[in-house]
């Protein structure tokens, strides 16, 4: 049918254009939202991200959820159902932001899933960890969802919309799952000698994967880092280092208040430099860890993969079902 | 009331308690394993929902003089258990951090059955004599519609697609019904619990769970397997499911049972 | 026929009988049943509603680039707006009357007059 409308200029930009007027965009404070216009580095750059970031959700509820069942009281049973359905529903918000963001190559989730069969999506090197007792489950909650945090605050002014969006609900959820930590780990720490001796080893175990958890300081120290063009782009605002050491001053003196010791000799805030000095964790078993080669990384995956493939008559079934 | 009444009234207590603490502990191990994301997140509420209406009867429980109810939920012994068998079978072979092999049709024709049972014993529950656990019945009542619209769609929409889904929905109401016998019954205490109107007659709600499911089943084509007991786990007689499974669900309360967690 | 089980929905919900109807997220689901059971625990787990709506994405219209076109227009249209008889206040001063504003006129609700 003819469209009069054409008489209208179409919205014609040249890439330079495009480029140009989106940078401005990024500089004034805009939103980027899912249908704009955005060049393809800041696209990949946006699905790279938060595909790990939304993968290491559902993969992290596999180390927690080993402590649902085991939780020592009806209530605490409660609050880590609760918690790790949290994660799964992070895992869902941020898979829905880079789902939007892969159409255009016309990848879907089934497509995120076989990435992480494949090896080629990475997860947090923490989710690869073992749980072993009730205080991981506890510092985990504490800990680790504290330096997720410090990363997720760090980017709620992303100037992608639907990534910021997502992540002010994530971060709203994070402030339960912090205090269920605390709670846990309060319980220990006033608790029996057994028990604090728990926390105490548990805190031993965790140390040098919460100080991973940040990533490594610049790409020298692993050959790859993405946190300059995130920055550039206003995904983020502070480096991994910055986060880091703000890790360490928001949860250094609540960890030694509670009578833990960190296992680093080393650490200490130099007055001087304002930075807080600490022994560098592995940072090749690092590499080794995301890639696959940590000490539960297997059998999560094919968790995982079990899971996935034992109920793939399910989503077969019901595709057939009228939508 | 006298010594009798008050165990007549303990032993259903600790059946409706029981039941909804195994069936949640079931739903709970689906976490993270679900089909797809969205119903991870959506069924893990109801399994949550479910662990809070076990938590208020053995509240019931602790206020009637049986102990703390953290402690009758995580001590005893499987013997000691009131929960039907239905409740307390795996969702599948394997652990459930290794390599578990869980069955969705189970889990929904499973999750279905009970609702329905739970449903029609709850609103038998709400004119019980004993005010405390009639209270408590209003309450959890709330609870159910969002239960029973789940499972049911899930039911309905599994058997209207494919033909491997209804083979394998066909085989899971057939494991159902094997283990469903004792799921209205009262164990030995029955008569007493009817004669003190703690809720109506076995009788009465078995019939009811037929005449709620049976139109269902009808328009889906299906016919409903017998309903066999082969246990009784209202008298204490259970499978080896249960012990792994209170195994794991004391192995950290057990290992101080006077220490707060 | 639908030949997949990821169809994208968007969810609406109500927080108050008040309110309006707000976006929440998207999720996927493979038909408008499902999608209705997934809704509220995966938005509004926390938070009261009292209604929901769930919309296939592919029925929603939107705009296109080119199209949002239609939402510009001129700044002439203050014969629209009370800033267009803003002269009012000073007429009705000279009467000794007070003019009814917006200010005044919303505060009636319920009938209430002063």
């Amino acid at each position: 049918m003819y469209d009069a409308t054409q008489l209208f200029e179409p919205v014609q930009l040249t890439e330079e254009e495009k480029l140009a007027r989106f940078k401005e965009r990024i500089e004034q404070g805009e939103k980027i939202e899912a249908d704009d216009w955005m060049p393809a580095f800041y696209r990949d750059t946006l699905i790279k991200l938060i595909s790990m970031h939304g993968i290491s959700e559902i993969m992290g509820a596999l180390p927690e959820k080993e402590w649902v069942p085991k939780a020592p009281s009806l209530r605490r049973k409660l609050g880590i159902m609760a918690k790790v359905q949290d994660e799964m529903g992070h895992g869902q918000l941020l898979l829905r932001v880079v789902e939007d963001l892969m159409k255009p190559y016309g990848k879907t989730r089934g497509d995120l899933m076989d990435d992480l069969f494949t090896g080629r999506l990475k997860f947090h090197n923490v989710f690869h960890m073992p749980t072993r007792s009730w205080a991981d489950a506890g510092m985990i909650g504490w800990l680790v969802d504290g330096a997720a945090i410090i990363t997720q605050t760090n980017m709620l002014g992303a100037s992608y919309g639907p990534y910021a969006r997502a992540l002010q609900r994530i971060c709203a959820e994070e402030v339960f799952h912090a205090q269920h930590g605390e709670s846990i780990i309060m319980a220990l720490a006033e608790g029996t000698s057994e028990q604090r001796a728990m926390i105490q080893e548990s805190l031993d175990e965790w140390w040098e994967s919460l100080l991973m958890f940040f990533g490594p300081a610049s790409k020298e120290t692993t050959g790859t880092s993405k946190q300059d063009v995130t920055i550039a782009y206003k995904i983020r605002t502070k480096t991994n280092e910055e986060l880091r050491q703000n890790f360490f001053t928001k949860y250094v003196p609540r960890i030694r208040s509670l009578g833990l010791v960190i296992p680093d000799p080393t650490l200490r805030f130099d007055e001087e430099t304002g930075q807080w000095e600490y022994a560098q964790p592995d940072w090749t078993k690092f590499k080794t860890i995301i890639q696959g080669g940590g000490p539960r990384s297997k059998e999560r995956l094919d968790l995982r993969r079990t899971s996935y493939e034992n109920n793939a008559w399910v989503r077969d079934a019901l595709a057939e079902t009228k939508a | 009331m006298t010594e009798q009444e008050r165990t007549a009234l303990a032993s259903l207590l600790y059946q409706l308690a029981d039941d909804d603490f195994l069936y949640a502990y079931r739903g709970s191990e689906w976490l993270g394993l679900a089909p797809h994301i969205e119903e991870d997140v959506a069924s893990s509420s109801i399994a949550q929902d479910s662990m809070g209406h076990a938590a208020m009867y053995y509240q019931l429980l602790e206020e009637l003089g049986e102990g703390n109810a953290d402690a009758l939920a995580h001590v005893r012994l499987a013997h000691e258990r009131k929960n039907s068998i239905l409740v307390e079978r795996v969702n599948g072979p394997g652990y459930y951090m290794e390599k578990p092999e869980y069955d969705w049709a189970f889990a929904v024709v499973r999750n279905y059955c009970y609702t329905v049972a739970k449903k029609i014993r709850i609103d038998a529950l709400k004119s019980s004599s004993y005010e405390p656990l009639a209270t408590a019945a209003v309450k959890i009542n709330m609870e159910l519609y969002y239960h029973l619209l789940h499972w049911q769609t899930w039911f309905t929409q599994l058997y209207q697609s494919t033909e491997t889904a209804r083979q394998k929905m066909d085989a899971a109401l057939e494991k159902v019904l094997y283990d469903f016998g004792d799921m209205f019954d009262y164990g030995e205490h029955g008569q007493l619990i009817e004669e003190m109107r703690l809720i109506e007659g076995q009788g009465i709600l078995l019939d009811r769970w037929y005449q709620t499911i049976t139109p269902l089943l009808v328009e889906l084509n299906v016919t409903l397997p017998e309903m066999q007991m082969t246990r009784n786990g209202r008298d204490g007689d259970h499978t080896e499911d249960l012990n792994d499974a209170l195994a794991t669900l004391g192995e950290v309360y057990l290992i101080d049972q006077t220490a707060t967690w | 026929m639908n030949e997949t089980f990821y169809h994208e929905f968007e969810v609406f919900s109500k927080r108050t009988p008040n309110a309006a109807f707000t976006h929440q997220f998207s999720l996927l689901a493979p038909n408008k049943e499902m999608a209705l059971l997934m809704a509220q625990e995966n938005f509004m787990r926390r938070e009261p509603v009292v209604d929901i709506w769930v919309v296939k994405r592919e029925d929603i219209r939107g705009l296109s680039p080119d199209e949002k076109q239609m939402l510009q227009r001129l700044d002439n249209k203050d014969y629209r707006t009370t800033k267009g008889y803003g002269y009012l206040k000073k007429k009705w001063r000279h009467y000794e009357q007070q003019m009814l504003d917006e200010k005044e006129i919303m505060s009636w609700q319920g009938g209430d007059s002063k």
